[in-house]
């Protein structure tokens, strides 16, 4: 089948709250797509839509180009974890997954393969009441895993894991993608994606605010700035500023120049023979790309209330 | 705000692993493997095994056979315990023949309460004509005989009844009786001149010559107090008064009648050497009140007794379940935790992204936990059942009024098969109450108050109110471990805390049934249109 996810013009309430309004986006084969957003901003319901667990009151989410409820064998089309603490706390790890592998006939040996591959081999036959919220993610990405399906859809995977196993889902993520699968997850932290996601959907309060790759999105949030560090201040800002460039001093000896690319600063400095130590193009972090964005969202959001139709 | 991207050049992942389908039966498979990995859960089977045979050994210890039981009760021709007295004026009949009788009027006489007042008259006081093999209690027979309220009536050898027209008790009817070679036909008249017939029967067993006659038979009337916890019933003798004219015997006969009481003291086997009765004169009134008189052709009897099956008033069977009712609850629990536990956890949406097909889940969990608890309900009535007889039996229920039982006799095995079909049933029923209210503590008290309530009310409630309650209760399915026959043409003190259930065993665990249905059908609703 067609691995793509395709969400089109989904909107949901509850009561008189509205949790996804008019969102549309698509998450392709070979790629980890981003869904951030805030807490709150409607990632958890699109996802339930996606898995037919919620029903939309408009619009559909297709898995290559199906309802998820009309799946005859899911777990061989998408693999999804949404909820990693839903697991009975009576019931061993590989108990777990061996419930679900037989409702598609699969094996108890495709079960092992799979503890040992999320690294719960030695712990999959004790109760999951005893696990950590870290081991309970692992479970939930092996019974993802389980039917080997070309789409996954994680909600929070990076949620409660150690440091060594947030690495270590980043790189599984990755080798998931480069296989060729479709590959959603979400979060509510850009942070958490800026090593692992090709592909980002931004949302705020149930409506899409971006929908652009990694390497865009930062090349637009840091703009033409250049930043320099030198000893002689002023003469730089006076003989940059007489360039046209604007110039802002962030530190004792650090400027943030603006309106002139690096090259065309080095050379202005080597002109007035002014001694720097560093000449870089701006970075700016997902986190600060995202925060602009989501400023912009909300000044969209007061513009809508005034009754403009803007989409 | 951005470009769209083009989508890289990569074609969709294809799994290499080989890939079955996800039918029914893997679903079951998958249900099966929730339900018998939580160990919790094992418990509860054990534990409603534990707790049915458990109750089952207290009520056993508990049962003391009240007044000694009857001894050596008089014995029907198909050897179960009859009641067979009343006072007989009879002739002679061999070979073929006819007789006839106008009845007059069946007076019934109205028990008499302690505290003064008029009771209740028996129903089934009788007053009409036998055809009997001999004087002897427990004898063959057949009998047209007209009852104080259920009519005309063709009864024969205890056990048949036939209904007839419902006449009424204080108006003439005339009744017949011919035997044409093994064949007895009983007709009924309402002027003499056209009959209607009542009914047949075969009667291989009926002698050369028998005894043919009227007859009066006026059994126990019973009376309810009832106040929460305690029940009295108060049963009286009572005394009809059967009023006879234009009786006469159309065969090889020789008169004049004579007077028998049968099943009186000094009537039984071996009291007399020909194998009848001792008569006695017309117009003596017995120890028991029984006379009877003739004048101008017009017989008057006035008498006690009756001419009815036995009935036992202890189901040693239904008493080895009797732990069923404590053995469900766990079940019930079970039933419930099946499907909140998923609800509580979250679990419910990995099951229902697994199998989207909602309806199919609910099915499939039904059959597993139907099936579980019917083999541990299985288990634990047939072990009661086992342990509890010999106890039951050391108390004094002995053959033949408490005949011996095995597991092996049909009405066991329809009581113990029916037992482990009812817990089953209520398991299921749980689940689908469970999956309604998808909460584990509400859905338990839902399920108590439906099954095991009923149980505890019935005791206080007004008669009617009480068997009312186990009639439309799903506790109505526990009809089904009554053993003992009831016969309608008995009036017997049938009270629902005693397990006498006014239903039979099939319409008891058809209202059960019908519960499970419903809410089954309102549990699948309520999945596929609520949020999982």
């Amino acid at each position: 089948m067609d691995a793509t996810i395709e969400v089109t013009d989904l909107r949901k309430r509850f009561g008189p709250a509205v949790a996804v309004d008019d969102l549309s986006f698509t998450a392709r084969p070979g790629q980890v797509t981003g869904f951030v957003g805030p807490n709150g901003a409607g990632k958890s319901t699109t996802m339930r839509i996606l898995l037919g667990l919620d029903a939309a009151d408009h619009g559909q989410a297709l898995v290559g180009g199906r309802a998820y409820r009309s799946l005859r064998t899911p777990l061989y089309e998408v693999g999804a974890l949404l909820d990693a603490a839903a697991v009975h706390p009576g019931r061993s790890g590989r108990d777990h997954l061996r419930w679900l592998a037989y409702s598609h006939g699969l094996s108890t040996r495709r079960v092992d393969e799979l503890l040992e591959l999320v690294g719960l081999s030695s712990a999959g036959r004790r109760r999951a009441g005893g696990y950590s919220l870290g081991m309970r993610q692992r479970l939930g990405i092996a019974a993802a895993l389980l039917g080997d399906p070309p789409v996954l859809v994680f909600d929070e995977p990076v949620n409660g894991l150690d440091p060594e196993g947030v690495r270590w889902i980043r790189g599984f993520l990755r080798s998931l993608a480069a296989e060729g699968r479709t590959v959603l997850i979400s979060s509510h932290l850009m942070s958490e994606l800026e090593d692992s996601a090709d592909h980002l959907i931004v949302i705020g309060r149930g409506r899409l605010i971006a929908d652009t790759s990694v390497a865009e999105l930062l090349a637009a949030a840091s703009g033409e700035r250049v930043a320099v560090r030198t000893a002689e201040r002023t003469q730089a800002m006076a003989a940059l500023t007489d360039e046209g460039a604007t110039v802002a001093a962030t530190g004792r000896d650090t400027l943030i120049v603006t309106g002139l690319p690096a090259q065309q600063v080095v050379r202005v400095l080597g002109t007035h023979e002014i001694a720097f130590s560093e000449v870089a193009a701006h970075r700016a972090s997902l986190e600060e790309a995202y925060m602009e964005l989501t400023r912009g969202a909300a000044e969209f959001e007061t513009a809508n209330k005034d009754g403009e139709v803007s989409r | 705000m951005s470009a769209p991207v083009p989508a890289p050049p990569v074609s969709g992942y294809r799994s290499p692993h080989a890939r079955g389908g996800a039918g029914f039966g893997r679903l079951l498979h998958a249900e099966w493997t929730k339900l018998r990995t939580v160990r919790r859960w094992g418990y509860a089977l054990i534990g409603a095994v534990v707790l049915t045979v458990l109750v089952a050994l207290l009520a056993a210890g508990g049962s003391e056979i009240k007044g000694g039981g009857p001894s050596g009760p008089t014995l029907g021709p198909n050897g179960r315990p009859v009641s067979d007295g009343f006072r007989f004026v009879h002739q002679p009949l061999t070979g073929d023949g006819t007789v006839t009788v106008r009845v007059d009027s069946l007076v019934a006489q109205k028990n008499q309460r302690p505290n003064g007042r008029e009771g209740s008259a028996a129903p089934w006081a009788k007053a009409g004509l036998i055809m009997k093999a001999s004087t002897l209690p427990g004898s063959t027979y057949a009998a047209a005989l007209l009852t104080h309220s259920h009519g005309v009536r063709f009864q024969y050898d205890f056990t048949h009844d036939v209904a007839g027209s419902d006449a009424p008790p204080d108006r003439p009817r005339w009744l017949r009786l011919t035997r044409a070679g093994d064949v007895v036909t009983a007709y009924e008249s309402a002027d003499g001149v056209r009959w209607d017939k009542i009914g047949a029967t075969e009667a291989p067993d009926l002698p050369e010559t028998v005894h043919v006659g009227m007859f009066v038979a006026s059994p126990m009337a019973y009376n309810f107090e009832r106040a929460f916890g305690s029940t009295g019933v108060d049963g009286t003798f009572t005394l009809s008064t059967g009023t006879f004219r234009d009786f006469s015997v159309d065969g090889r006969t020789e008169g004049p009648p004579r007077v028998t009481d049968v099943g009186a003291q000094g009537s039984g086997p071996g009291a007399s050497g020909d194998g009848d009765a001792p008569t006695s004169p017309a117009g003596v009134t017995d120890a028991q009140g029984n006379s009877s008189s003739e004048s101008g052709g017009v017989h008057t009897i006035v008498s006690t007794g009756d001419i009815a099956p036995m009935e036992a008033d202890v189901d040693l069977t239904q008493q080895g379940l009797s732990g069923a009712v404590i053995g469900l609850i766990p079940l019930a629990a079970l039933g419930v935790l099946f499907i909140t536990a998923e609800f509580r956890r979250g679990m419910i949406a990995t099951t229902f992204t697994a199998s989207p097909r909602r309806g199919r889940v609910l099915a499939a969990k039904a059959v597993v936990l139907g099936g579980t608890t019917f083999v541990a309900g299985a288990v634990a009535a047939a072990v009661a059942f086992v342990v509890s007889q010999p106890l039951l039996r050391g108390k004094g229920h002995r053959p033949p009024v408490y005949p011996e039982l095995t597991l092996a006799d049909g009405s066991v095995l329809r009581a113990v098969s029916g037992t482990a079909l009812v817990l089953a049933l209520v398991a299921v029923l749980a689940l689908a109450v469970g999956a309604l209210v998808r909460n584990t503590a509400a859905s338990v008290t839902v399920i108590v108050v439906l099954l095991v309530l009923p149980q505890i009310l019935v005791a206080g409630l007004p008669l009617g109110a009480a068997r009312l309650v186990v009639q439309a209760t799903p506790a109505a399915g526990f009809a089904v471990q009554r053993t003992i026959e009831d016969f309608p043409q008995v009036e017997s003190a049938c009270l629902p805390e005693d397990g006498c259930y006014p239903q039979g065993a099939g319409a008891g665990l058809a209202v059960l049934c019908v519960y499970v249905a419903v809410a089954l059908g309102l549990a699948v609703w309520q999945l596929r249109r609520r949020r999982a």
